[in-house]
């Protein structure tokens, strides 16, 4: 069971995925028209990378960082057990080894996971990395005053619930041991067969014990990894990093660290940034982005321009916009309607008020269309392009509702073309011909949060999205429909109220798979058999469009993080 | 009482035809009514509606541009479609004149109604009235507007029909204090004239007085300030639905198609202009309007204007 302290921290987890999303979403070749990046594509050692940023690093602490696989410019200076591989596409998703010689050894229930240090890991000061570095580093993540993570660690480790980390509580966690100098072993609650994708989040970063200075470390981290932090102003705003000297690209066969020095200015007007990669002037010419993507606007300008759209990157990141439904409220509890407006949706206006068909893919399945999360193609009520008003009558007829019906859709305020008005009135239009009358609730971002997340206030209709800790299907189905999650008296993700012993059970067995792609085969199975109940209307899955300087090669975007890795780019 | 009031409107009429921008602005601002009283109507000569979607009519792929020249204007569709959705958008834009103009014209009778009211009662009040009422309009005069306007949209539910909410509280917060006070002076002077003092000592009560003798005196500087105070609250509701506090989607609003169009005026510049020219107009029209207004109501321009000698002067009267 959780606990009420745990569950409230997910909610911040759960509105920063969405920054991480945000954040994550960079730039790189997918489109066959960015395949040219400039006459001499090899990419060579040296130079300044530039990084034109809206989102300050504020947190540059790897206990404070809420990551999928690592971050980006966080990537540059922490390594962790494991990480993300940095590949294009689909290869992309995979988790491979990074401080260790491999993913994790699990024992046979999944719930011992032993790693062994690569041989020759050093700090920015020539000082060795130890295992005991790495536990001390995910014991500080449960100081109160370092919190902001992912809250799985507090909920897998054993009898870590309420461990206060090593400052209160010198004795440290016994769920870890360090055997030796290069050994490390966690002990688990519960089965875990993903253990291997947690362990790529900066929690799992060495952390010295003899230079930590608290919520003062994350002004100067000591760097494992390529770049080293010499500057940081502002709170996070300016940050320059250079070359780690004592990192060696034959312990890393992720980060390519071509660049000499990396300059990560933010707090720019998304405008401003995508204005300046455009232009591509001076120091912009080798600039990139990790967190600012092209709107709809900007990319009609771009599409008309040959060179400008040689230089956008494209990538998918595992999320999911949907409707939601309270199957306690009338008329949502009545699975016949749920289904109508299933049918009646028009996706192709949803997707064209997200952006358009570049910026957003329509979604009949919950999990995103990728490998990695075990999608299974499936279209249970099918709406067609412009959906199927006929049948969603027909559906209301036997319903009861012959004369139409009128509902209330809850939305956001926020300007993200995700749960925001413009995507509530596509389907407001799109609903009226089927004869459902919807009346729209626009909320400010933070009540709307607060109203969707407690069962007591949570309404009947109403739009949300979900993005992914990790690609698979586990932190993207467990959280929103398994049964033992459901939250009376803090902030509750499973929001259809589902508690279904058979998938409740089916989420046990798979979470004791180590094999992977087994697992990402049995979640997709789950998530066409979920989508039965008609507990949601999944929309579209959204598409990351990004802007890069003239200069700029080797672009790389993976399927993890569906936006440029700055590890593999290089300005020479 | 009538026959005062017609003559007063004739009269007013007259000196305001010798306007030439005046009568122009007049023109605009007549057109921009009908526009808006007859929108549901010209939508159906078109044969359009504001809010359908038209996926087909816009570029998905180039995220959402209208396809074809300045917008996707046709045949069908006047001036274009918008972008990502296709909705017509001579549709929205004289709705949108609906609630413009509605929204402002409410808000101004809210102000006109407060002021009056407030200004006559602490003219005519005692010294304790007086105080109290003088200090509350300083006070709302010295609120700024946008900020306790946009707390106040904030904080009331959404099931309030949205349009009337804006009105009324634009017109609680603005304009009426500095109208008050305007009132409580004129009130002042005309309290101590001589006709006000027969109707006093004849028995009359302080309403028939306010009613009977005040209000045809006070009308003029009330018809003038109530001119500059109509374009004002244009501005204030299109600032409002810039912000997102306005009149909610789908319902149009000229100010809400600013926010959504300002990312598209390269792309598609027109969605912005549209919006941003009617604004424009409209109040450019009202001002100069209401300044003509205000040069026909003034007396030291009257007098030079020679009143009642018929119109040759009074044309004469205004080139001086």
């Amino acid at each position: 069971m959780r606990q009420p302290s745990v569950i409230a921290r997910r909610v911040a987890a759960a509105s920063v995925s969405l920054v991480v999303a945000a954040g994550a979403a960079a730039c790189g070749p997918e489109d066959n028209d960015a395949k040219s990046a400039g006459g001499d594509s090899t990419p060579h050692k040296g130079g300044t990378l530039t990084v034109l940023n809206s989102d300050p690093q504020q947190d540059f602490d790897p206990a404070r960082l809420y990551t999928s696989g690592g971050g980006n410019v966080p990537s540059l200076v922490f390594r962790t057990l494991t990480t993300r591989n940095r590949e294009n596409g689909e290869a992309g998703a995979e988790v491979v080894p990074d401080l260790a010689t491999d993913t994790g050894r699990p024992n046979k229930d999944a719930t011992v996971w032993t790693y062994t240090l690569k041989e020759g890991l050093k700090y920015e000061d020539g000082t060795k990395i130890t295992s005991a570095d790495i536990k001390y580093g995910i014991e500080r993540s449960f100081a109160p005053e370092l919190s902001g993570g992912a809250p799985y660690l507090r909920d897998w480790l054993v009898g870590a619930a309420d461990y206060q980390g090593p400052y209160k509580d010198k004795k440290g966690l016994s769920a870890i041991e360090t055997p030796d100098e290069r050994t490390i072993v966690f002990h688990l609650n519960k089965p875990e067969g993903e253990f291997p994708y947690l362990a790529t989040q900066t929690q799992f970063t060495p952390v010295p014990k003899s230079k930590d200075t608290g919520t003062k470390y994350e002004e100067h981290p000591v760097s494992s990894g390529p770049y080293k932090v010499v500057t940081n102003e502002s709170d996070g705003e300016r940050l320059v990093l250079e070359r780690n000297t004592y990192w060696s690209a034959s312990t890393d066969a992720e980060r390519k660290a071509y660049p000499d020095k990396v300059d990560v200015r933010s707090g720019l007007d998304s405008s401003v940034i995508n204005q300046r990669l455009s232009s591509s002037q001076g120091a912009d010419a080798a600039a990139v982005t990790t967190d600012t993507n092209l709107g709809p606007a900007e990319l009609a300008k771009v599409t008309g321009d040959k060179d400008l759209a040689s230089r956008v990157g494209t990538g998918h990141f595992g999320y999911t916009n949907y409707i939601a439904f309270n199957p306690t409220i009338k008329p949502c509890n009545n699975v016949k309607v749920r289904q109508a407006i299933s049918y009646a949706i028009d996706r192709s206006s949803v997707v064209n008020a997200a952006g358009g068909s570049a910026l957003a893919e329509p979604a009949t399945t919950f999990l995103p269309d990728q490998k990695s999360f075990g999608y299974e193609p499936y279209d249970l009520f099918p709406a067609g392009k412009a959906g199927n008003a006929a049948k969603a009558r027909e559906l209301l007829a036997q319903a009861g509702y012959r004369d139409g019906l009128t509902v209330t859709l809850t939305h956001s305020n926020a300007k993200d073309f995700e749960t925001s008005p413009e995507i509530a009135t596509a389907i407001q239009d799109a609903l009226k011909k089927a004869g459902i009358t919807v009346k729209l609730q626009g909320l400010e971002e933070n009540d709307y949060s607060d109203k969707i997340h407690n069962v007591k206030t949570e309404p009947g209709f109403f739009l949300a999205h979900w993005g992914a800790d990790w690609p698979s299907g586990g932190p993207f189905l467990a959280p929103i429909f398994d049964g033992r999650q459901i939250v009376k008296d803090g902030a509750n993700f499973n929001t259809g109220l589902l508690n279904d012993e058979s998938v409740n059970a089916e989420i046990d067995a798979i979470n004791k798979l180590t094999d992977l792609d087994a697992a990402a085969e049995r979640w997709g199975a789950l998530d066409k058999k979920i989508g039965e109940q008609a507990l949601t209307v999944p929309l579209f899955h959204p598409v990351y469009k990004r802007l890069y300087g003239e200069d700029v090669k080797n672009v790389v975007i993976s399927d993890w993080t569906g936006v440029l890795d700055i590890s593999q780019v290089a300005v020479k | 009482m009538s026959a005062p009031g017609a003559s007063g409107a004739r009269q007013l009429w007259r000196r305001l035809r010798t306007q030439r921008s005046a009568l122009v602005a007049a023109v605009v601002v007549a057109l921009l009514v009908l526009v808006a009283l007859g929108a549901p109507l010209l939508t159906a000569i078109e044969g359009q509606d504001p809010t359908t979607y038209h996926p087909s009519l816009v570029d998905s792929a180039r995220g959402g541009v209208p396809i074809g020249s300045f917008g996707g204007v046709s045949a069908e569709h006047w001036l274009g479609v918008e972008p990502q959705t296709g909705r017509d958008l001579f549709a929205r834009l004289v709705h949108g004149a609906r609630v413009s103009l509605g929204v402002a014209l409410a808000a101004t009778v809210v102000q006109l109604v407060l002021g009056v009211v407030i200004g006559v009662a602490a003219g005519l009040g005692n010294r304790w009235v007086d105080l109290v009422l003088t200090r509350i309009a300083d006070i709302f005069v010295a609120m700024p507007l946008m900020v306790v306007a946009l707390a106040l949209l904030a904080i009331v539910p959404t099931s309030f029909p949205r349009p009337v909410l804006v009105a009324l509280v634009v017109g609680l917060v603005s304009g009426w204090g500095t109208l008050a006070k305007m009132v409580r002076a004129q009130t002042l002077t005309l309290k101590e004239l001589d006709y006000v003092a027969a109707a006093r000592l004849s028995g009359w009560g302080t309403v028939r007085i306010a009613r009977r003798e005040l209000l045809p005196g006070l009308a003029t500087p009330v018809i003038t300030f109530a001119a500059i105070l109509v374009p004002t609250n244009i501005t204030v509701e299109a600032a409002l639905s810039f912000l997102g506090v306005g009149v909610k989607p789908p319902t149009p609003s000229w100010g809400q198609m600013l926010t959504s169009a300002d990312v598209w005026y390269q792309a598609a510049p027109q969605y912005l202009l549209l919006p941003a020219g009617a604004l424009f107009v409209t109040v450019l029209a009202l001002t100069v309007l209401g300044d003509g207004v205000r040069t026909a109501l003034d007396p030291r321009a009257a007098s030079r204007l020679s009143v009642g000698t018929g119109r040759k002067q009074e044309a004469k009267g205004e080139v001086s």
